[in-house]
């Protein structure tokens, strides 16, 4: 098993690291220091490394990092920070609906695929599109509500294109 | 039936400018831009990596045990088992201080010696120098076991013959209570009705996994970096590793979800072992499989109801069995039992009662404490009993219950009085009148159920284990506030609400106040966070000690102001004089005169729940816990009669919660603790079988996604009442406690039978529904 | 982590098929991965050569050929939701599609994939089987084709060989007027292993009777499978009750279920029938 060096675009920024071909891209994105990637099951049950890769929301442990190269890969700490968050981070923290807050970065992501492709998602829609994310702490509901937050508000700043 | 709120009392609450606001929480945009560290997430320079071998067999002697090979891999750098620990002595006191007597070798070890007692018992430690060596090193130990007779049914495990787990026998626990005289009682019944209840072994599945890392310091203090509900455990690590308590130093982080699961020891002795031993930092993560076999579980509870009522509903006697399984080792099994047992009538008024509970020991999972902690179970069965009453008699259920309920100033099962606010039938009417009519449905085969639960859950501890908190608060010289609280977060906003109410006192937003928890040497231990307590103690304790903050800036600011204290307020990050807000003087002038006058402002104060004596287990009757939270809950369900397939169609949870500090907060409590719930009653069980779990991952062990319930509309009521700050009472388990039975009740409803034991499958209800067409009823 | 392997990732299809003949038996192909990386973890699969065929864009693509339908192995059930050509000439995939696992998992994992993995539960195959379809096995020798019935052997076995690729998935547009659904039964509504699935698919024949109509059930046999006998009672007739009993009746008479974690064999066979039954009076509803 030949580890090799592998380049992955994670949140704009190249990284060059030598990985063998078992690592997932979970663990990868973990180990460069992306730890808002969580580890909740490491077999696609949970969504709690949910990631978009190439816009695409998928469970970054179902992901090996070698298949990730040459992908744009963006976690949840790539869509804002304190001091400039993202919409959906906002309302998230807005909402409540970041309790233990561990299913929140999947969880935003799922949100994030959802409001790119459906800028105004019905209840059914925003339900559909984070039924691959677990929460423990909230039923959901708040989620939901966020998420509508989140369309709205970008809706009222007009942000075109891409949320 | 159609029902209408019973209107409350008037309640006049004063309205605040922080308690009461359903402020964006302090730790809320950490989380949401994944900026917040979990114990998982922590790496230190040369690290290494851990990982437990544990049994594989559910009871069995170590015959032999050779750890040379995996010691010899490459990149290992220890393997510790039995023999290396301190004294070759394992016990520890496993924590929840098991008041009552230990019982020999009932304890559970860290590591196993010669015997297992359980599938994923612990045996031995290993440490590398990756992740992928220590695996390797796993399967290089090798062991021979010597399979015992084990025993995998608590009426099994109590029949004599029966093998036993620990000696003497597998009792592990009991508690009775004796009240009035049930012969009596039962003699003056119109109709006595019997029901037995059974639910399952239940996994908390917390996203985050257990993890942690540990590192030996310059002091050679034992720092502990971990998720848990309680950094009051370095005094059961340093017993165990055999150091001094003050040579460990648990630093708790932020939760990814506990609900009683890490309330125990999790990782903490074995990371403490191998960083003293390595004297190199040592990390251990869990992986969800390991979670899912290596920590407790939610007590199975057996439970038997015996009710004598007279055709009004009123009940004259009430006859009780519950027996619980403690699984392998008894960790909290008699706590959860006594809660059980004490609430096990439900919030009715029972003059003749008699409870009789057991918790037995076999070669399961362990059990432990699991939100709700034994009242969660107790309500499965009397709300499903009271339904099953008011179908015999005839009567609305929610008539029957109404005759019974408990009412401020009326005693308990135990003979405890109870002081606040008893609000059941304002909270069940207003549920129930959420729930409005029952959906129609032109499905020949769905049937639609409502059906609902009142419940009773307390907050505060047992007052026999004398319970405290303390909590620090300063203010800084700037006018930004500091509040020192031991109280881990689990993620239910505990940090939060201190904060709120630090606000609250000194006149600041809440944007001006920081919080440190979780540390044991560095924030003044504040007691677990479980049992619905922390915001009763430690939101108690941080309110008096912002209050004597406030004191002292109000006495400088009068000197100032020349008022007299009473004369001022403190707001808007001033302190101005009420009648002449114009008067004022900025906090940070303020704080910079008190410290230059030399004056306090930084006070740490402590809080005492009520002190009282143990019960006698044999009749128990005295006062138990400070106060209880009453709560409601409402449910309609869709039922397919041809395949079973069960959905949840409206759920509504009403709660007296005292008072909200943060309504928003309590709202994700009470939705959240009641999707628990419909998981409790639909689809969750951890599937045992001879000791061996059948659902190893989140694929066998099904918790409800968000396509698998409705949002729960949550009824706030503030009846001011509480004994916590500002007359709060808990929410944390009370939101959970009534929504299994309630989904119960919905399902009964809807096809006219009773399924007696949880989860409600599909394959329950066609059978359910067959008994019904065969006439078994 | 996962078990050590060696992984190649050709960029062409010719490529690859070189590789799996060279490498054949010890190369296992990795699509999606959703099957697959959980299976390595658990220790189900120890691979020792794993070949990514993501970067193959010969698997991808869906189109019309020929009357027929053509969707590459490696297009992933997202992909089969959004497209134009599904939800026109195979709404009963689309159905299928759009319960599958979960959104997360529905953007990796693969047709292909779904179908060589052969779980007994695979949601893809009933819509597959009543859509009449085959697959193409590509191998450096040439291809294959194989009606979908025949691919599937037992739990988890095909007629699939080490050197050979799952390099599509073809059937023929439905006659007008054709009409299919699909259902599945899981213990929650999403990320659930089927405990049992149905499609049906019927072709009227304008005058009140159908010429053509496929049963296919999952989850109730070792495999995906038909249920031919109950075809055959519709065949010919009208989609009244009473043939519609009959034939769900005939449907779970041809099952064998087996007991497990998620039901007992029992209630699969009788939820079979009801589900068969619900389907194609739903069905029937739309074709009158």
């Amino acid at each position: 098993m030949q580890p090799k060096v592998v380049t992955l675009n994670v949140n704009g920024r190249r990284h060059q690291v030598v990985l063998a071909p078992n690592v997932t891209l979970l663990q990868a994105l973990r180990d460069l220091g992306y730890t808002d990637v969580k580890n909740g099951c490491e077999k696609g049950d949970c969504g709690a490394c949910a990631v978009l890769l190439n816009g695409k929301a998928v469970n970054s442990c179902l992901v090996l990092a070698w298949q990730a190269e040459g992908t744009e890969i963006v976690t949840n700490a790539g869509l804002g920070t304190m001091d400039n968050p993202h919409p959906l981070q906002e309302a998230f923290a807005d909402a409540g609906a970041a309790q233990c807050g561990y299913c929140t970065p999947g969880m935003i992501i799922a949100a994030k695929a959802l409001l790119d492709r459906n800028p105004h998602p019905t209840e059914d829609e925003i339900r559909d599109a984070i039924s691959g994310n677990l929460c423990r702490c909230t039923g959901y509901g708040q989620i939901i509500k966020a998420v509508q937050m989140a369309a709205e508000r970008v809706q009222k700043t007009g942000a075109g294109g891409e949320v | 039936m159609k029902y209408k709120a019973k209107p409350l009392p008037t309640v006049e609450l004063p309205e605040l400018r922080t308690v009461g606001k359903s402020l964006r929480r302090v730790d809320a945009l950490g989380k949401t831009v994944g900026a917040t560290v979990y114990a998982g997430d922590f790496t230190m320079p040369n690290m290494l990596h851990a990982k437990v071998f544990r049994s594989s067999k559910p009871s069995a002697r170590i015959k032999q045990l050779d750890v040379t090979k995996a010691r010899e891999l490459p990149g290992v750098a220890c393997v510790l088992t039995a023999d290396d620990l301190p004294d070759g002595k394992l016990v520890t006191d496993m924590p929840g201080q098991t008041g009552q007597k230990r019982r020999k070798g009932s304890d559970a070890p860290v590591l196993a010696a010669d015997r297992v007692r359980f599938v994923g018992e612990p045996i031995a430690l290993v440490a590398a120098e990756t992740q992928a060596i220590a695996e390797c090193a796993l399967e290089l130990i090798e062991i021979e076991y010597e399979l015992v007779p084990g025993v995998f049914d608590p009426l099994e495990a109590m029949k004599l013959g029966a093998p036993v787990v620990y000696e003497p026998d597998n009792i592990v626990s009991t508690w009775k209570i004796r009240k009035g005289d049930v012969e009596a009682g039962f003699a003056a019944a119109d109709v006595i009705v019997e029901n037995t209840f059974r639910v399952p072994f239940i996994d908390h599945a917390y996203i985050e996994p257990e993890a942690g890392v540990a590192w030996m310091n310059d002091q050679d203090v034992i720092n502990i970096r971990v998720c848990t509900q309680v950094v009051e455990h370095f005094r059961s690590i340093a017993q165990a590793v055999g150091v001094p308590h003050n040579k460990v130093h648990v630093r708790g982080t932020l939760i990814g979800g506990g609900f009683g699961g890490k309330e125990d020891i999790t990782v903490e002795i074995f990371l403490a072992l191998l960083a003293k031993y390595t004297r190199r930092p040592v990390r251990l993560v869990y992986t969800r499989e390991e979670s899912i076999l290596a920590h407790s579980k939610r007590h199975p509870f057996i439970i038997t109801h015996r009710t004598g009522v007279k055709k009004n509903g009123r009940i004259t006697a009430a006859e009780i069995e519950m027996v619980s399984d403690s699984g392998a080792y008894p960790y909290l099994s008699p706590y959860v039992l006594l809660y059980a047992t004490v609430t096990s009538c439900g919030p009715y008024r029972v003059e003749n009662l008699k409870v009789d509970s057991v918790s037995v020991a076999t070669n399961n999972p362990f059990t432990s404490a699991f939100r709700g902690f034994g009242g969660a179970q107790a309500a499965v069965a009397y709300e499903q009993q009271m339904d099953e009453v008011a179908k015999t008699l005839g009567l609305d259920p929610l008539e029957v219950r109404r005759v019974n309920y408990l009412r401020t100033g009326d005693r308990n099962a135990i003979g405890q009085k109870i002081e606040s606010a008893v609000w059941l039938e304002e909270e069940a009417t207003r549920a129930l009148e959420a729930l409005g009519e029952k959906e129609t449905v032109s499905h020949d085969a769905i049937k639609i159920g409502q059906g609902f639960a009142t419940t009773m859950q307390s907050y505060g501890r047992i007052m026999w284990f004398h319970d405290t908190s303390r909590s620090w608060v300063g203010i800084e010289q700037d006018g930004t506030v500091v509040v020192r609280c031991g109280a881990p977060d689990l993620g239910a906003g505990q940090a939060n609400s201190l904060c709120q109410i630090a606000a609250e006192v000194l006149g600041v937003s809440l944007e001006d106040v920081t919080f440190y928890n979780s540390d044991s040497a560095v924030t003044p231990l504040a007691g677990t966070t479980t049992a619905t307590r922390q915001l009763y103690m430690s939101g108690n304790a941080t309110l008096k000690a912002a209050k004597m903050v406030r004191a002292v800036l109000l006495e400088r600011a009068a000197k100032h102001l020349k008022e007299k204290p009473e004369a001022l307020d403190l707001a808007n990050n001033k302190a101005f004089v009420k009648s002449d807000p114009e008067r004022s003087l900025p906090l940070a002038d303020l704080a910079k005169m008190c410290a230059a006058d030399g004056m306090k402002l930084q006070h740490l104060a402590l809080f005492t729940a009520p002190f009282t004596d143990k019960l006698d287990p044999e009749n128990l009757k005295g006062d138990l816990f400070p106060d209880f939270t009453f709560s409601a809950h409402a449910i309609e369900v869709a039922v397919n009669t041809e395949t079973g397939e069960i959905m949840v169609l409206k759920s509504i949870g009403c709660h007296d919660v005292g008072r909200a500090i943060n309504p928003t907060a309590v709202e994700g409590q009470i939705q959240g603790g009641s999707a628990q719930g419909i998981g409790y009653a639909l689809m969750e069980e951890v599937r045992v079988e001879e000791g061996v779990i059948q659902t190893p991952s989140l694929s066998e062990y099904l918790i409800p996604t968000v396509k698998d319930l409705p949002t729960t509309k949550a009824i706030i009521l503030e009846s001011g009442t509480g004994v916590g700050p500002f007359g709060a009472k808990g929410i944390g388990e009370p939101s959970l406690t009534p929504a299994a039975p309630a989904v119960a009740n919905a399902v009964a409803n809807a096809i006219g039978v009773r399924i007696h034991d949880l989860p409600l499958t599909p394959e329950k209800v066609l059978a359910a529904l067959d008994r019904v067409r065969s006439g078994e009823g | 982590m996962l078990p050590e392997f060696n992984l190649l990732m050709p960029k062409t299809l010719p490529k690859a098929l070189d590789m799996l003949s060279k490498g054949a038996p010890d190369v296992t192909p990795l699509a999606g991965g959703t099957n697959l990386i959980p299976d390595m973890r658990s220790g189900r699969h120890c691979p020792v050569v794993l070949m990514d065929i993501g970067g193959l864009d010969e698997l991808r693509g869906i189109h019309q050929k020929d009357g027929d339908l053509v969707i590459g192995g490696g297009v992933t059930v997202a992909e089969l939701l959004d497209a134009p050509l599904i939800a026109q000439h195979a709404p009963v995939l689309k159905q299928a599609a759009a319960i599958f696992a979960n959104p997360l998992v529905r953007n990796r994992a693969t047709v292909g994939g779904n179908l060589a993995d052969a779980s007994p539960a695979a949601d893809s195959g009933p819509p597959l089987l009543v859509l009449d379809a085959e697959v193409e096995l590509v191998s450096k020798e040439g291809a294959r084709r194989v009606p979908l019935e025949d691919f599937f052997v037992h739990v988890r076995k095909t007629v699939c060989k080490p050197q050979e690729l799952l390099a599509s998935v073809r059937w023929p547009v439905p006659a007008p007027g054709s009409v299919g659904a699909f259902r599945k039964l899981g213990l929650r509504k999403a990320g659930a292993v089927s405990v049992l699935s149905a499609a049906v698919m019927v072709e009227p024949d304008g005058n009140g009777r159908l010429v053509q109509a496929r049963i296919a059930l999952g989850a109730v046999a070792p495999t995906p499978i038909r249920a031919h006998a109950a075809e055959d009672a519709l065949r010919g007739q009208a989609m009244t009750p009473g043939v519609i009993s009959e034939a769900a009746y005939l449907a779970a008479v041809a099952t064998c279920p087996i007991d497990d974690i998620r039901g007992s064999a029992a209630y699969r066979q009788r939820v079979v029938e009801v589900l068969v039954r619900r389907l194609l009076t739903d069905v029937a509803r739309e074709v009158n």
